[in-house]
């Protein structure tokens, strides 16, 4: 059923922001606790105290709680800079559930950046098969952060 | 009412968690889900009203039996919070960018 397919559809988000994309890159990744909103989007909630974005393919993306452990929400697969970093998703939910999330930078003038970011595999199984109800696909990764949002929500 | 607080929630609760991760597998009954949880039938029916309000399950006739399933409705509400967890997050983004402009730059 199309509603079905639809809601399986990725994520689409674009932004443009008054920097040359090296600077872009380098807030987005190597930056980002100055700007994650942290109290909304962690798995510890008020727990979560920082976020590192790991440099290179295969480092990861972490958030640090206040008891100094930490939850890994992701990996890095494809790590162009300035142009595009690629990379896992599974904060709250086994790794091998994993949907992914793709980042690109394209210029848009001397100072100005398209940010345009994609969160797809909702289809991704733990078994790694493609579903045929579509609509059930990505259900544990949106429940997860569900669960990391709740933790917050009082 | 299918709003996303009602989805959150119903899925506040482990048991309706649970409920739900057993209903990806396809439709179930009662009996079904009560027999795979650790909790009574009384109280998955509960459980299930819970949820089908919410717009995440939906009650129907298959055959001869009686069953819940999942609703694509209570998913496009969580697909819409999802939006919104990448919208807020983009937006604190482009505000740092802002910030980070050097003076007159």
């Amino acid at each position: 059923m199309p509603a079905h397919l639809t809601s399986v559809e990725p994520v689409r988000k674009s932004v443009t922001v008054p920097a040359a994309p090296q600077r872009a890159f380098e807030l987005f990744t190597a930056h980002i606790q100055e700007w994650w909103p942290l109290a909304t989007h962690s798995v510890g909630g008020s727990q979560a105290v920082g976020v590192a974005f790991g440099e290179g393919v295969g480092a990861a993306i972490t958030e640090i709680l206040a008891d100094g452990t930490t939850s890994v929400w992701g990996t890095i697969t494809d790590w162009e800079p300035p142009h595009r970093v690629a990379f896992t998703w599974h904060a709250g939910t086994p790794e091998a559930e994993a949907t992914r999330v793709e980042v690109t930078f394209t210029a848009a003038g001397p100072a100005s950046t398209v940010v345009r970011l994609v969160h797809s595999g909702w289809e991704r199984r733990p078994d790694g098969a493609i579903v045929r109800d579509g609509y059930q696909a990505g259900w544990d990764p949106v429940v997860a952060s569900f669960v990391a949002a709740a933790g917050t929500a009082g | 009412m299918e709003t996303y607080e009602a989805v959150l929630e119903a899925l506040g609760d482990r048991t309706r968690r649970q409920i739900v991760h057993r209903l990806r597998a396809g439709p179930s009954s009662v009996g079904e889900l009560a027999a795979a949880l650790p909790v009574s039938r009384p109280a998955v029916s509960q459980h299930l009203t819970v949820l089908r309000r919410s717009g995440l399950v939906r009650y129907e006739e298959l055959g001869t039996r009686n069953v819940y399933r999942l609703d694509p409705a209570g998913l496009s509400e969580l697909r819409a919070w999802l939006d919104g967890f990448w919208d807020a997050a983009l937006d604190r983004y482009a505000e740092r960018v802002r910030g980070a402009q050097p003076p007159g730059g």
